[in-house]
């Protein structure tokens, strides 16, 4: 049985569901629990196509209830356990999270998402941000990586499992129905090659030894009696939060602490917004983007440096103002005026940006 | 003269006196799971997961790894977890509600996965920790929280037939059982088969239990006894309902 | 009669629709036949009216029609059925999936019609196709391939190197196989570069990329 699926580095060209399979193959996920849901069924296809080639396991459950929820037990296994979600499904499997994120757990869950509410199109949207950053009834004490690329999907993929298990908190892979059929080229290679060492998972039960006897048995709850013990446990939550959050958060930005315009995006979004912004840059307009790639948590403190020299943020995204909620908490007091170019479930072009920018700037 | 506490070697002593309610039946079933681990010697590999209700409050019962987990979904975290390890014993502890409600879809598709894990489902024919509420196991007629003039079996449907639906939607191999804690010894027994079956590797195992709840029911000590023994057979069968069969022998 | 059967975003589409405008170009009356059943919103839909234009009788799904159609999954156009009865020359562009080839089985006709020729599209920068023995492997799950096509690309990155390896990769598969390549298409310029015929003397298709479009 061959060991690992990537060797060496070399261009590729796929889709992005066949991408966030071999990434996590190559981030050494044991096993996948998955329901079918579109626009992500291909990540399920393509994993167990080669699931059985490399000793790995699947699961198709009955809902992302159980989908989630045998993620869940696949970590406490000790197993590296992941699984695939979209719209509706995405609403189920917040209530896994919820216990992933009360208990620690580093279950790893790519989002593809859709169009929304309810069944909507199947097509694309960024409609799920409110609910995989802060969803479920909790805090939202979980890590989400915004991707843009095949080559982000591949990168942050490996990278998803590596911080759960570096931090334990629950983790999404925040992509979305376009990043999931469209095809481009990226390089795959071998992480541990390229020096990026896989994090190891370890047992939560099922550990060496008798318990009362040679150890103390692992006993995990997330259900608490009374106030102060529960305010205790999230206290304790968001300190270790918001600890590591400035070393888990990521950002990328052009001229944003500099220009009269910042454009604010993400995921696939922020591609349109690049090309518009170097554009209208070239053309000497006072412009520049940021954009999150972790939304949870978001890099704070330069956001708020932009918010503060921008005259406006202009907020572009494919929902009805989620990220721009998420912007408006974090840049809460500063300067800049927040203008809105909402395109709930359509696609967004570089064209339809720049003539935004051109617009506000008169 | 010393009295020997008949407390199983698996129970984790510094939590005892456990928490459920007197004359409460989780006691007596986790007495019977206790023994059947320790004849079993599988303290060591055995996982714990138990659901939301009165379940819970074993969440640090045994010496052994435990995990509570959410209303009706042990069935899929005990199964997650067997899935990804298979050297590990799984059990999964639940109520009526827990298993044949919220998380009657786990316990289905389990079952005709024939995932390879045990599931103990106790019977007390109401939700405990909610408050006594009308549950899918409630008997034609009982008085509930939210049915108190009596389940109408008219408008509400009859009791579920627990083990006979996963009897008849597991495949050879499986173990299916009703026990009762008006019989302990035999209940041990239905327990420590449906757990070697799962380390036999024949697939599901599921043992419902009819337990008692005098704190819901309002019953004395002789109500109570004479509720689960008379009253809830008349509907629910004790005895085993699924046993694999003796393997045959290659040529036979 | 030829069907485009292959790995998932070999190129199947883009293939079948260059393959239908170019024998329509010839004079030839062409009907071109969406057979994917896994993703019917997508595919040939956008650009239905473009090739109709260009004078070609596309059988696919109308927007209008396509509510629900990406979460049924599966499902044939019942007009398709039929599509191998119709005169001239038909291309079938069928989809992927563990089904493989044997969509076809949905086609009155496919499996005695002695004119159909099964054509498996190739890109060798797919990591399921990468090399000889993953497409040896990727055509025995298949099913019936009569012919290979090389359809080696990276996307806006490809260079002729990139296609020409690509074709010595289909052509020694092609030959494990004891079947014929047809062609090695290449977008309009590498193909320019390349020349009639590729280093494994194939014909080259040049073709002009209509499914961004559709989004892909």
């Amino acid at each position: 049985m061959p060991e690992k699926p990537i060797k060496g580095e070399k261009r590729y060209f796929m889709t992005g569901n066949e991408v966030v399979a071999y990434a996590a193959l190559a981030a050494g996920a044991d096993i996948m629990y998955g329901y079918p849901i579109t626009p992500q069924n291909e990540i399920m296809h393509y994993w167990t196509r080669m699931a059985p080639k490399y000793g790995k396991n699947f699961l198709q459950t009955e809902d992302e209830l159980s989908a989630g929820f045998t993620t869940v037990g696949g970590v406490l296994a000790g197993r590296k356990s992941f699984t695939a979600t979209a719209g509706p499904g995405n609403t189920l499997m917040q209530e896994p999270v919820s216990m992933a994120e009360a208990m620690r757990l580093p279950i790893v869950v790519v989002v593809q998402q859709r169009g929304g509410p309810s069944t909507a199109t199947v097509i694309y949207s960024q409609q799920e941000v409110t609910m995989t950053t802060i969803g479920g009834n909790g805090e939202g004490f979980r890590i989400v990586y915004s991707t843009s690329s095949h080559q982000e999907l591949f990168d942050y993929t490996i990278k998803a499992f590596n911080t759960a298990w570096k931090y334990r908190f629950p983790t999404f892979i925040l992509g979305d129905g376009y990043q999931a059929k469209m095809r481009e080229s990226l390089t795959m290679y071998d992480p541990e090659e390229r020096g990026i060492s896989l994090v190891p998972a370890e047992p939560y039960v099922g550990k060496p030894g008798t318990p009362g006897t040679d150890r103390p048995p692992e006993q995990y709850r997330n259900t608490y009696n009374v106030e102060e013990e529960i305010y205790e446990v999230v206290q304790n939550l968001a300190r270790d939060f918001n600890a590591i959050a400035s070393e888990v958060a990521e950002y990328e930005s052009l001229a944003a602490d500099r220009s009269e315009v910042v454009v604010v995006a993400h995921g696939v979004v922020s591609r349109a917004v690049k090309e518009a912004v170097n554009e209208l840059r070239e053309a000497g307009i006072s412009v520049g983007y940021f954009r999150p790639v972790t939304l949870r948590p978001l890099a704070e403190k330069e956001l708020r440096e932009a918010a503060d020299k921008a005259r406006v943020l202009l907020l572009v995204e494919s929902a009805h103002g989620q990220m721009a909620r998420l912007i408006k908490e974090a840049a809460y007091g500063c300067k800049a005026e927040m203008i809105p170019f909402f395109k709930p479930g359509m696609g967004i072009t570089a064209e339809e940006v720049a003539a935004r920018v051109k617009s506000i700037l008169g | 003269m010393s009295v020997q506490l008949a407390m199983p070697k698996s129970w984790r002593i510094d939590t005892k006196p456990h928490k459920f309610c007197p004359g409460c039946g989780h006691g007596l079933v986790l007495k019977a799971l206790g023994q059947a681990i320790d004849e079993l010697g599988i303290q060591d590999r055995a996982v714990y997961g138990c659901d939301i209700g009165c379940s819970l409050l074993s969440w640090d019962f045994f010496n052994v790894d435990s995990i509570q987990t959410h209303h009706g979904r042990t069935t899929p975290v005990i199964t997650g977890l067997k899935r990804a390890n298979p050297d590990l014993v799984g059990i999964a502890y639940m109520g009526d509600g827990g298993g044949y409600a919220i998380g009657s879809q786990h316990l289905v598709n389990a079952a005709a996965r024939n995932e390879n894990i045990t599931v103990i489902l106790v019977n007390n024919t109401q939700y405990g920790m909610t408050g006594g509420q009308m549950a899918p196991t409630t008997m034609p007629g009982q008085k509930t929280e939210t049915s108190p003039y009596g389940r109408d079996p008219q408008k509400t449907g009859y009791p579920t037939q627990g083990p006979e639906m996963v009897a008849a939607i597991t495949r050879e191999g499986a173990y299916v059982a009703r026990g009762t804690v008006a019989n302990p010894k035999q209940l041990k027994g239905f327990i420590k088969k449906a757990l070697e079956n799962q380390i036999a590797g024949n697939g599901f195992s599921f043992v419902e239990v009819l337990s008692t709840c005098p704190t819901n029911w309002r019953t004395n000590a002789e109500e109570t006894w004479k509720f689960v023994e008379k009253e809830m057979t008349k509907y629910f069968k004790v005895g085993e309902i699924k046993v694999p069969e003796p393997r045959h022998e290659e040529g036979k | 009669m030829e069907a485009y059967v292959g790995e998932y975003a070999s190129g199947k589409s883009e293939v079948a629709v260059n393959r239908a405008l170019m024998l329509s170009r010839e004079g030839r009356t062409v009907t071109l036949v969406d057979l994917d059943i896994v993703e019917p919103c997508y595919t040939l839909r956008p650009i239905k009216k473009e090739l109709t234009a260009a004078g070609i009788q596309v059988l696919a799904w109308e927007t209008r029609d396509t509510v629900g159609l990406g979460e049924t999954g599966n499902v044939i156009r019942a007009e398709n059925r039929w599509a191998l009865k119709r005169a001239g020359d038909i291309i079938l562009d069928v989809g992927y999936g563990v089904g493989g080839s044997r969509t076809l089985n949905l086609l009155e006709g496919a499996s005695d019609d002695p004119d159909l020729k099964v054509v498996a599209v190739i890109n060798t920068s797919r990591p399921m196709t990468g090399s000889v023995p993953d497409i040896l492997d990727y055509i025995g799950q298949l099913g019936r391939v009569d012919m290979l096509l090389n359809n080696t690309h990276l996307g806006e990155e490809t260079t002729a190197e990139i296609v020409q390896e690509g074709a010595r990769c289909v052509a020694e598969a092609a030959g494990k196989l004891g079947i014929p390549v047809l062609a090695t298409t290449a977008v309009e310029d590498v193909a320019g570069v390349i020349g009639p015929e590729d280093c494994m003397g194939n014909p080259v298709w040049p073709i002009h990329r209509y499914m961004p479009k559709t989004l892909w």
